[in-house]
């Protein structure tokens, strides 16, 4: 019978919905069904310019249909653009946004992705006559935490967990890292980030001056090097609820990987401290993931703001994302009022997400 | 009437004469209007058979008005010949379609008169024999759902076993639900929305499931925004995208059957 197929009894990704059901439901309330079938249906990308291409790739994608929703915010809704409030005493009657502080976005980099609603898929990058790729494609949201941590001219970056590179990626349009330091502990994954960069960036800008791939165990990053980086990216291993969901190979639910799931908020602990560490006084830290769990999100970056302090004797302050999910509001769902960072949640009409983040100052 | 001279030479004696039709009791208007559905069918010896058309569903209990909304519904009827006719309305009787029954189903679904003895038959036993209703929920099917006699037999599995197997719905429910009134797109589209939001599970082998699912009936027999708002609460944006991605999905899967049976 068609539909009597038996399908193994507990497959991963079926635990991983039931795990999800238990915890999102309480966590996420209302919005918890929503961003339930937003997971469970098809994603959506964004396509990351490449600015080391020849071609106007842009154009193309503008024209059909795409638009870049880093540059066309409307431009109400671009707090950052400072000084108006200075002149202009602030309307009442408009939201509450444009009281905020100013954030700096990292420049140049650029996402397109099809408007609200439309789920056109992108076709395959092409090489151009230099062989490099046009675009990278990935979770619109992830471009996010990148564009947050705000490069600037002659800054040096680390990327702690970055393989396979999109995020990288994103963070080298700058084209303002003076140094770049790329690691993953996994030996083949970071051999795929290699080649991701291979095919995106040229040459002169892969070269040891500027750039340094390792694969270390990112928790030990402290005892390698401290107080060094302008720009620290935590990217950490998650539960990775979309994949989680719909692949049951390689799939962090499967019964064979228990143990792993269960030490992954302590690891991402661990990665977010040893992030805090590598960053200089001053230096900024992005805490990323894609899952939305609190466990492995608010909880981490509350206990690692704990101990850089009790421990490294770091004081940290955590920078407020409002003006960025104000901005970006109408590309994203944004969850309210999240206490610590901010999260994109998974909605159908813009099946982006989950992407967590959560930006950290080294104060000492 | 200079109407019936100019029409009545073009006109094969068999088509029913405008005395014939007034005696039956139409007004000279809707006579009009039956030889323009009869010019419709100008085959098959439609004129032939219009004036036991005629006075079979007038037989039957319809008023002129009736007969006339009816066979310009579905001018076919005129190409029945009396003999066919006459043993496919004995069929619905038999099938249990009482007085009343039959009356609403032929004026909602002529077509049903037009179809053969053969190919209600092969219905009948489909739904009899491979989805195990009894004769009395066969009957109210076909009450509810005429339709289903030209429907692909293939499809109506289909939809059957999705509902059974992935619904966990019974015979009985189905019925009082009149599935058979919905596509199978329709189904699947709703159900999944529900099922995706977590507000559906298909029961385990002793009928069980952890949340309590909606009624079949207040999922298929609304419309659509009290489906939303009653059942999935969801708003009509990210519903018309779930049937947009859901359309797509489904057609990648009938390409990957598509490959699997060319091997
Ligand atoms: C969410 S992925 C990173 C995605 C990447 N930043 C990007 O945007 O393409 C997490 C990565 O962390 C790596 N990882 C896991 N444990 C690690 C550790 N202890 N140290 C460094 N990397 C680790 C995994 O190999 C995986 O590639």
């Amino acid at each position: 019978e068609k539909w009597a197929v038996s399908h193994p009894k507990h497959p991963p990704t079926r635990l991983a919905l039931q795990h999800f059901d238990a915890t999102y439901a309480v966590q996420l309330g209302q919005l918890w069904p929503s961003a339930r079938v937003a997971l469970l249906s098809e994603r959506k990308y964004g396509a990351l310019l490449n600015n080391f291409s020849n071609d106007d790739v842009l154009a193309e994608l503008q024209a059909n249909g795409c638009r870049d929703f880093i540059s066309n915010t409307d431009t109400e809704a671009q707090p950052c653009l400072e000084q108006e409030s200075i002149d202009h005493p602030v309307k009442k009657s408009d939201d509450d946004a444009q009281q905020l502080p100013p954030l700096q976005l990292s420049p140049n980099i650029k996402c397109v992705v099809f408007p609200r609603g439309d789920i056109t898929r992108f076709k395959p990058a092409r090489p151009d006559a230099y062989r490099l790729l046009g675009y990278y494609l990935l979770d619109a949201a992830s471009v996010l935490p990148c564009l947050a941590l705000d490069v600037q001219e002659g800054h040096s970056v680390l990327d702690l967990c970055a393989a396979p590179g999109g995020k990288t990626l994103a963070l080298l349009q700058t084209q303002a890292i003076r140094f770049l330091c790329v690691n993953d502990s996994s030996v083949s994954r970071t051999l795929r980030l290699r080649k991701v960069l291979q095919s995106y960036v040229p040459k002169p800008f892969l070269t040891d001056q500027n750039l340094r791939i390792t694969s270390f165990d990112g928790t030990k990053w402290g005892e390698i090097e401290r107080n060094t980086f302008d720009r620290v990216l935590v990217d950490v291993p998650c539960t990775t609820d979309r994949h989680s969901l719909m692949e049951d190979d390689n799939n962090i639910f499967s019964k064979n990987r228990t143990g792993e799931k269960r030490r992954l908020p302590q690891v991402q602990l661990e990665l977010l401290l040893a992030g805090i560490e590598a960053a200089c006084p001053g230096g900024e830290i992005m805490y990323s993931t894609c899952t939305l769990s609190h466990i492995q999100n608010q909880s981490v970056v509350e206990q690692a703001i704990h101990l850089a302090r009790e421990m490294h004797g770091i004081d940290l302050e955590v920078v407020d994302l409002k003006p960025l999910t104000h901005m970006f509001r109408e590309t994203f769902h944004f969850t309210p009022e999240l206490p610590l960072g901010e999260m994109v949640i998974p909605h159908l009409a813009a099946n982006f997400g989950p992407i967590y983040m959560c930006k950290l100052r080294r104060l000492t | 009437r200079s109407f019936s001279l100019d029409r009545a030479p073009e006109k094969p004696v068999t088509e029913p004469s405008l005395q014939s039709l007034v005696d039956m009791g139409f007004t000279c208007t809707q006579a009009e209007r039956i030889y323009e559905s009869l010019s419709k069918v100008r085959r098959g010896g439609a004129a032939k058979n219009a004036t036991s058309t005629l006075t079979a569903l007038i037989v039957l209990g319809f008023n002129p008005a009736s007969v006339l909304k009816v066979t310009e519904t579905c001018p076919q009827l005129y190409t029945v010949r009396e003999a066919q006719l006459q043993q496919r309305i004995d069929n619905l009787r038999k099938l249990g379609l009482v007085e009343g029954s039959l009356q609403r189903m032929v004026a909602h679904y002529p077509q049903i008169l037009t179809v053969t003895l053969k190919t209600v038959k092969i219905v009948v036993a489909f739904l009899r024999e491979k989805c195990l209703f009894t004769s009395q929920q066969v009957t109210n099917i076909l009450r509810d759902s005429p339709a289903i006699v030209l429907e692909d037999l293939g499809q109506l599995e289909y939809k059957f076993q999705y509902v059974y197997f992935r619904m966990g719905i019974k015979q009985a429910e189905m019925v009082k639900s009149k599935i058979f009134r919905c596509t199978l797109d329709e189904i699947r589209c709703r159900h999944c929305f529900l099922e995706r939001r977590g507000l559906y599970q298909t029961p385990d082998k002793k009928g069980q499931t952890l949340i309590i699912n909606p009624k079949l009936d207040s999922i298929l027999n609304v419309d659509q925004a009290t489906f939303l708002t009653a059942v999935a609460k969801a708003s009509a944006e990210e519903y018309e995208i779930f049937q947009r991605l859901m359309a797509r999905e489904w057609q990648g899967e009938e390409k990957e059957y598509g490959t699997v049976d060319n091997d």
